[in-house]
């Protein structure tokens, strides 16, 4: 297999919340084009790194390179602004609007509004939202907000979706349907994709490559088979700390 | 459990607010002031006619004040300190160049917004969503500095705007004055527009879309901070347009603007902190209590202020979510 482009470069990116160190000069690099994992036990630093990759949380120190450019220190719209559009571990979507306008909300201001109306219809269809158009987010149920969501994230066609725990709180049907779609994505438009999951199956048997954070730190990377075997890790899960 | 404590609490509000749309009537007996005849019932609707028509000013400034507790979660007690401006700005075109006080609004609210704009970028960007005390203490301090630097250019003394004094007779016996009526139609007018706004055009619902959850807006492509200026910058033109329309009804000076907060945060107490439509609704309900016991009550009109006091202590303790506004987390 010949080495892949690199979608995501990040080079010791820092970030302490005072005493904690939750991201703690972490190092990797995001294949283009690929399935990505990122696991970790709990408070890792997992979500802090999307946090950081979207500049929803400033870094202390380090690099992220997207296409050639660094963007820390960029704010959080202009790095969506560039193609990077995420998920929430815990679904964040506007309760007091419409799952039609939610999907609007996500839509550049520079682009006609007939054009963000319809593509906001394609991707309901695309997660079958479309008959609750007119439902008020906090009416759907956990897993329809997570679809939502997903669509959401999706309404700018963005080139890097990172998707914080997309499994979490899903029956499995809608879980499949998901997976189904992040491989649409994947295979047929050509997106990146990186995914933050505790539920192994799901690393396992979709992503091609894992990365494994411990104390904000990349213990290891590569094959999710090669991961399963990997000592760190068993030590990181598992181990006496 | 939670359900039957949310239905006591709204029940409670009702009881309190019967009591104190009676206890004027009440006292009104007890002192006399209240007579059974067509004269006087007469005056009473005229009195909450004249209440209506101000409580539609009042909604349209504490309708800023919402705005920007909505979005920001800030509490801006500067902002009666930007009604107060608004009169003098009103003042000011009308006595040095002539121009009529309704008219000047089209000078008056584009400053309005730049100063809006102006006091979040410098003072107010920096500390949203950090502790609640800091925008607080700033904003406490930009309504002093307010207040000094009008007094400083146009002393303490009361100014007044001639305008409209004649009543328009509705009936034989009952007179609203113009200047109400016009307020109040300028007022329903400027509100009903800025709701529309953020209803239907896409920057007014990404102003509702950071009010809901500033963090998705962040990642959705929306420059929050942007948002913030604009919202300010409504806010300080509701300010001012309220001013501009209070000016042309009472005396002002500098120290007016204090009594204003008050009452804007009455109101948006009343009708749920950050909901639009309960500002509308709680601006006029203050308003009516207001004109009756300045109607009935001896000695009222020095007394209107316990109205904003004890609706904002009241519904704190009773319900403060308010009519409308969200459960609290
Ligand atoms: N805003 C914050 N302020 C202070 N500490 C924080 C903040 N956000 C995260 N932390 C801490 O940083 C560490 C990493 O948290 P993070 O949420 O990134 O972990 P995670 O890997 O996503 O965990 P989980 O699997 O439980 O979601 C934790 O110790 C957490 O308590
Ligand atoms: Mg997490």
């Amino acid at each position: 297999m010949a080495e892949a482009e690199i979608a995501l470069d990040i080079q010791n990116l820092k970030k302490y919340f005072g005493g904690i160190k939750a991201v703690d000069g972490c190092t990797f690099q995001v294949p283009k084009g690929q399935i990505s994992g990122l696991i970790g036990p709990n408070g890792s630093g997992k979500t802090t790194t999307f946090n950081l990759l979207t500049g929803v949380l400033e870094a202390d120190s380090g690099d992220v390179f997207y296409n050639g450019e660094n963007i820390v220190g960029l704010r959080p719209y202009e790095i969506f602004n560039r193609g990077i559009s995420r998920t929430f571990q815990i679904t964040r979507i506007y309760r007091e609007m419409t799952v039609f306008e939610n999907m609007l909300s996500a839509s550049s201001m520079k682009i006609p509004v007939r054009e963000a109306r319809e593509r906001a219809e394609q991707l309901m269809e695309f997660v079958t939202l479309t008959k609750l158009r007119g439902e008020y987010g906090g009416n759907l149920s956990y897993g329809q907000q997570k679809l939502l969501e997903f669509a959401r994230a999706l309404m700018t066609d963005p080139d890097l979706i990172l998707l914080d725990e997309p499994a979490a709180g899903v029956n499995r049907t809608l879980l499949n349907n998901l997976l189904e779609h992040i491989h649409h994505l994947q295979e047929d438009q050509g997106k990146t994709v990186l995914i933050v999951e505790h539920d192994m199956n799901v690393i396992m048997n979709h992503c091609e490559k894992v990365f494994v954070l411990d104390y904000g730190v990349k213990i290891a990377e590569g094959l999710p088979e090669d991961i399963q075997k990997n000592e760190d890790v068993i030590e990181a899960y598992f181990g006496h700390r | 459990m939670q359900e039957k404590a949310e239905i006591r609490s709204k029940y409670w509000l009702a009881v309190f607010l019967v009591a104190a749309y009676t206890i004027p009537f009440g006292v009104g007996i007890y002192t006399d002031n209240v007579f059974f005849d067509l004269q006087w019932l007469a005056d009473l609707t005229t009195v909450i006619l004249n209440g209506i028509m101000q409580g539609g000013v009042y909604a349209m400034f504490a309708v800023g004040l919402t705005l920007i507790f909505g979005v920001m979660r800030i509490i801006n007690v500067a902002h009666g300190e930007l009604v107060m401006l608004g009169a003098y700005l009103t003042w000011m075109f009308f006595f040095y160049v002539g121009v009529d006080p309704l008219l000047a609004l089209f000078i008056t609210l584009p400053i309005a917004f730049c100063i809006g704009l102006l006091i979040q970028k410098l003072l107010l960007n920096a500390v949203v969503g950090g502790p609640e005390l800091t925008p607080l203490l700033i904003t406490f301090g930009l309504g002093l500095t307010i207040i000094h630097i009008v007094e400083a250019i146009f002393t303490t003394d009361y100014r007044t705007i001639p305008y409209a004094p004649d009543a328009f007779q509705l009936t034989e016996t009952i007179a609203v004055s113009r200047s109400k009526i016009i307020s109040f139609v300028m007022a329903a007018f400027i509100s009903i527009s800025v709701f529309v706004f953020l209803k239907l055009h896409r920057l007014g619902k990404a102003i509702r879309a950071t009010a809901q959850n500033a963090d998705v807006a962040m990642v959705c492509g929306i420059n929050i901070f942007h948002i913030y200026m604009i919202t300010s910058g409504l806010a300080a033109a509701l300010a001012v347009a309220g001013g501009a329309l209070v000016s042309i009804q009472f005396g002002f000076n500098p120290e007016t603007g204090v009594l204003y907060t008050l009452q804007a945060f009455a109101i948006i107490v009343l009708g749920g902190r950050g909901h639009y439509i309960g500002a509308l609704i709680g601006g006029v309900m203050l308003a009516v209590i207001e004109s009756l016991i300045s109607f009935m009550i001896p000695n009222g009109t020095a007394m209107v202020e316990i109205a904003s006091y004890g609706m904002m202590v009241f519904v704190l303790l009773i319900r403060p979510r308010g009519l409308m506004g969200p459960k609290e987390n």
